[in-house]
């Protein structure tokens, strides 16, 4: 293990006092022996130092069990103990790794650029955490797993240990290899200061408009819909890290701190019209266009240098990107998963989702929206931000951030969710010809506002309805097309 | 004709070389000066090639060769004693293509300098034509000749801007009807065009600083402020004053000459600004909402043709102009100028393989101004189409037909990151240049100095610590021969090793395999056959039985440096040297030989080099009455003659 010695590593840490130190009083009048949860925070290797903003508990899962409880070794493993007084040298903690993972997993959509889930916190004795190393490196590589295709860079965690005889705070990095093992964890210093008033904001608007071609390929190597968007989404994020930035107007050149107050906006330069997708001359059956506006924001610690915070940009762009993907793509699975309808196989093509079909020249037009961006005021005027379905209302929101993010219900106010994106219009248009410049993609009117905003159980109604809906007015302008030449030829044969 | 005319206009003539054509009657000129000079100032002159009366094809041309900043305001033609029916001949040629160039943006009314050359005399006369309709010209109150300040005039007060744009164009069309591909092409280079124009388009300036040090910061353009949107169609238009500050940055922001000590008097040491084109995604647009993905069938099957069109234009502009107009009338224009070119260009081949078009910049000698060029590079360089390319070009710039001016290798270097250039540099030679420059005189009195042409490398004895000391002296002078012929561009082959030069002997069948290696004297001959091997230069060789002989063939040895320009190899019954020139006086006979000796051990000091006689005039007989060419020993000279090429 002395190699990755040479890895930089985080020396000291520092949490946001104010919560920790209410969520220590919470921990310590709940009479709970133990609970597993997620460290929210960054990381930053250029200062050798990470910093914890908040602690959130993993609610208990689908069948109403504790994420994390005690062991008894020496009994009935299947048997948790229920108080601290039973709590001895032999009692050890079981976690639902998959659950603490899957949580992560959700949590990590809701974080902005520069805020992550850093790691996992314990609540437990100090004897049950020396007999769970295992248990606790196993909850850390779940966790990093989980959010690892959101944040591909990440190679260390925190695992912070709040014991409760005697009580203190202990904090130890984790370098994440393949395999796991206590001697991955390395203390660390640990102390409470003041760190989520001082992070600086940058704000980025991002607009993009691409017209991918999809080339015509044997049947063996179709891809559906969302396969397609995975692709594009890693070229995007290569494009994007080569990116040119400015900042308030100025490019980024040194490395410096960025000194002044106030949100600071970062605007995103590319190469004029050179298409790293384009290849040479194939064959095509149809264009995906995909473009739209993304409201991207990231959180930078005072002493990070400007570069920082464009690479969290950047990262936060993709991130999203990414999380509107997913959700799209567990939406799809929830849907296919209960219509079991068995042998009747017509109705089983009628109900595949728009992600699920397979692009080629027979697919008629189709439209995919994606989830759009709401940001949500979370502590000390930062936010967090979550996604909302064409037919989900700002009430899912909340409801969200109480169940994922603890929040309390008092501190949710509909009113305060910033509804930074606006609703997609779609394209009218009916083949790839009507839209290969964007010139003629400006030309075609857009429909505004045409996706409905249904209720939960009609959701994929709705979205028919808007490709539906979207060829209203082609049918309109045929139709008086037709009549005009009708007109025409009945004036001609009076004459 | 009285001098009716209240403003009896100056015609200023700052293009050392004003008649290209000879005294061909009939010749036509094109007289360019710039929007940015006082009126009627000629910069420089090209020839007229083709001339059909449309003459598109001249238009086409010149779109292409001649930098924006730069116009036709005159002609020139070749005629006879009644100058001024000639000059309106010219005149109206140039108004024809004033005309075609701006694409009817020509107004009847601009001032048109119109020049006539007595096909006789060879006296020029110069005109006015006020407009169109009069059929009179107005003579002109004075000629001005400025040529010897001509390059700090333009450079002075005037920086370049570049721009490369490297483009990856796609475009579709159904696959069933391969006709429609061209309609769709040239739809998709408009919607590059339109793109230009676009508020997202930001254009970055920022200096082209060939040295390190402190340099302003770049200067960010966007095209949100350029004010295209109100009116697309004119973007000669100055942009509408805003409160932004870069409206009224000029260019001198970014210009290091600015201060009085710089010495600039051509392209190459111009002030350079280098223009980026970026896309802003972080430009709002007010019809778009969050991300969606949609998919358009093709209905039927479409073909997808991605093609490659590299920008790289060089515009002209004087220094106070702010930098955003220069940007907007300057480089933009010559952007979709250039991209409309290429697109001529790669038309005809739009379905097969593609030409591969490199665009060139150079500063040819006696043009004051940088031109540009396209060459088509799918063959290289000395295909014979390309030979025809360069053959016409110099022809229209009235450059010497015998020698490469405008290859690749001549071109105008741009690039912004010079470091790796000068690394290569550094590790691929270390010799001297034209050690001669700067030595004593010959001390030959009244005497005309003749020398050779352009540069080369001073190669001696121990270089690359490679001990040849003692036989290597005629290797050496060869290498020095080879350099002047790398570095005048007739060739890419390396200077050749002691071991390479035995191994090209053996291979013609001149040695044994066994000179490979060995450390015997070559001569006259050899060198010459190497020079047929290598670079396929034939050469003249002289023999004098007695080195007495040497100085009464001076006469022949100066015409040889004026015509073919070359270092002559000295060989014979002793060593060898290299003559780089010759100073003579006809009345007296008294001469002098300017000799690079090849037997210098020491390092590359330049001093060391010329304190030591290592490169000097040598008297034939010195002050002390030695002889320098021995008595009674035979030579050799060999003369490489300079290939007629382009």
């Amino acid at each position: 293990m002395e190699i990755f010695l040479h890895q930089t590593m985080v020396k000291a840490v520092v949490g946001e006092e104010a919560r920790l130190t209410s969520a220590e009083d919470r921990l310590s009048r709940s009479a709970i022996p133990a609970e597993v949860g997620l460290v929210i925070g960054k990381l930053s290797s250029v200062l050798d130092r990470g910093f914890v903003f908040d602690l959130i508990p993993t609610p208990s899962n689908d069948a109403g069990e504790p994420a994390c409880s005690v062991l008894e070794t020496r009994d009935d493993k299947k048997k948790p103990s229920k108080s601290k007084s039973q709590s001895s040298e032999s009692s050890s903690l079981s976690i639902d790794s998959d659950w603490v993972a899957e949580h992560a997993r959700q949590v990590s959509r809701m974080l902005l650029g520069g805020v992550k889930v850093v790691g996992i916190y314990v609540w437990a004795s100090d004897s049950a955490f020396k007999n769970s190393t295992m248990i606790l490196c196993q909850a850390i590589k779940a966790v990093s797993d989980a959010i690892r295709h959101l944040d591909p860079a990440l190679d260390e965690a925190l695992l912070i240990h709040i014991c409760y005889s005697p009580r203190r705070w202990n904090c130890r990095t984790c370098l994440l290899n393949s395999s796991i093992t206590s001697s991955s964890l390395r203390p660390c210093d640990f102390k409470l200061g003041r760190v989520l008033s001082s992070l600086q904001r940058f704000k980025c608007n991002y607009s993009f408009n691409f017209r991918l071609p999809i080339y015509s390929k044997g049947e063996s190597s179709r891809q559906t819909f969302t396969e397609i968007l995975r692709q594009e989404l890693a070229v995007h994020e290569k494009e994007l890290k080569s990116a040119n930035a400015m900042i308030d107007g100025y490019l980024v050149h040194n490395d410096e701190p960025c000194n002044t107050e106030g949100e600071h906006e970062i605007e995103l330069l590319f190469p004029f019209m050179k298409d790293i997708r384009a290849e040479a001359t194939k064959n095509v059956t149809g264009i995906l266009h995909f473009g739209g506006s993304i409201y991207s924001y990231a959180y930078l610690n005072v002493k990070e240098p400007v570069s920082r915070a464009v690479a969290d940009i950047k990262a936060d762009i993709t991130r999203s990107l990414q999380s509107r993907l997913d959700i799209i793509c567990d939406e799809a699975e929830q849907d296919l998963n209960p219509t079991d309808v068995g042998d009747d196989e017509e109705a089983e093509i009628l109900t595949i989702p728009i992600s699920k079909s397979i692009l080629n020249s027979s697919t008629k037009a189709c439209h995919l929206p994606l989830p759009r961006r709401v940001l949500v005021p979370w502590l000390a005027g930062t936010h967090i931000c979550d996604y909302l379905q064409p037919f989900e209302s700002l009430e899912v929101v909340k409801e969200r951030c109480m169940e994922l993010m603890s929040m309390e219900h008092s501190s949710l106010d509909t009113s305060k969710i910033s509804e930074v994106e606006t609703e997609t219009s779609l394209m009218v248009a009916e083949s790839m010809w009507d839209v290969i410049t964007p010139a003629s993609s400006a030309a075609s009117c857009r429909l505004e506002g045409n996706v409905e905003r249904t209720s939960r159980e009609d959701g994929n109604k709705g979205m028919d309805n808007a490709s539906y809906a979207s060829n209203v007015p082609m049918m309109v302008a045929i139709f008086v097309l037709l009549l005009s030449v009708i007109l025409g030829f009945m004036l001609y044969r009076k004459d | 004709m009285a001098p009716h005319s209240c403003e009896a206009a100056t015609v200023r003539v700052l293009c050392p070389k004003l008649l290209l054509s000879g005294n061909q009657p009939g010749a036509l000129q094109w007289l360019i000066g710039s929007p940015f000079f006082p009126p009627f100032t000629v910069v420089s002159t090209f020839r007229c090639i083709h001339q059909s009366p449309d003459l598109d094809q001249e238009s086409d041309d010149l779109r292409k060769l001649l930098p924006k900043g730069f116009e036709v305001i005159g002609g020139l033609i070749v005629g006879d004693s009644d100058a001024e029916k000639s000059a309106l001949e010219a005149v109206r040629a140039a108004r024809r293509l004033r005309k075609i160039i701006s694409e009817g943006g020509e107004l009847d009314d601009e001032k048109i300098v119109g020049a006539s050359v007595d096909a006789g005399t060879g006296a020029i006369h110069f005109f006015i034509s006020k407009t169109e309709k009069l059929a009179k010209l107005e003579p002109v109150a004075s000629v001005v000749y400025e040529e010897d300040k001509s390059g700090k005039y333009l450079w002075e007060n005037g920086c370049l801007l570049h721009c490369e744009l490297p483009i990856k164009l796609p475009f579709y069309f159904p696959a069933s009807s391969p006709s429609e591909s061209k309609k769709m092409f040239s739809e998709a280079v408009d919607a590059v065009i339109t793109q230009f124009k676009e508020p997202n388009v930001v254009y970055i300036a920022e200096t082209l600083n060939k040295a390190s040090g402190d340099v302003p910061k770049p200067v960010v353009l966007r095209g949100k402020d350029f004010g295209f949107g109100a009116d697309a169609s004119n973007i000669n238009r100055l942009p509408a004053a805003e409160d932004q500050v870069s409206d009224i940055i000029s260019c001198s922001h970014l210009c290091l000459n600015s201060k009085p000590a710089a010495v600039v008097n051509s392209a190459e040491n111009a002030d350079k600004i280098q223009i980026s084109l970026m896309l802003n995604r972080s430009e709002k647009s007010p019809t778009s909402g969050a991300p969606v993905a949609e998919y358009f069938p093709a209905m039927e099957e479409a073909r997808l043709i991605v093609v490659d069109l590299n920008l790289d234009v060089l515009t002209y502009a004087p220094k106070e102009l702010p930098l955003m107009h220069a940007v907007s009338n300057l480089v933009i224009p010559a952007l979709v100028d250039q991209l409309y070119s290429l697109t001529k260009i790669i038309l005809p081949h739009l379905l097969m393989e593609h030409p591969q078009l490199r665009i060139y910049h150079f500063n040819p000698p006696g043009v004051l101004h940088p031109i540009t060029t396209i060459y088509e590079l799918n063959y290289g360089e000395t295909e014979m189409k390309q030979v025809d390319v360069r053959k016409s070009l110099h022809m229209r710039l009235g450059l010497p037909l015998d020698r490469p001016l405008l290859r690749t290798a001549n071109a105008l270097d741009l690039s912004v990151n010079d470091d790796s250039r000068s690394n290569t540099k550094k590790r691929g030679s270390i010799q001297l240049k034209e050690v001669h420059i700067g030595i004593p005189s010959s001390g030959v009195s009244e005497g005309v100095a003749s020398v050779i042409q352009g540069s080369y490398e001073y190669y001696h004895y121990l270089q690359d610590s490679f001990d040849d000391s003692g036989w290597g002296c005629a290797y050496r002078s060869l290498q020095t021969i080879i350099s002047w012929f790398r570095l005048q561009h007739y060739t890419s082959v390396s200077v050749p090793s002691h071991r390479e030069i035995q191994q090209t002997l053996v291979e013609i069948g001149d040695k044994d395999p066994s000179f490979v290696g060995s450390r015997e004297w070559i001569g006259a001959i050899e060198l010459s056959f190497v020079l047929d091997k290598l670079l396929g230069v034939s050469c003249k060789i002289m023999n004098f039985r007695s080195g007495s002989e040497l100085p009464e063939k001076c006469r022949e040895l100066a015409l040889h440096f004026e015509t073919q320009g070359t270092p002559i190899m000295i060989g014979g019954g002793v060593l060898a040297y290299t003559l780089l020139g010759v100073d003579y006086d006809e009345g007296s006979g008294d001469c002098a030989f300017l000799i690079l000796d090849p037997h210098y051990t020491g390092g590359e000091d330049h001093k060391k080099i010329v304190n030591g006689g290592w490169c000097g005039w040598k008297k034939a007989i010195d002050s002390k009455g030695k002889s320098f060419f021995l008595h009674n020993k035979f030579y050799n000279l060999l003369l490489p003659q300079r290939p007629n090429m382009v």
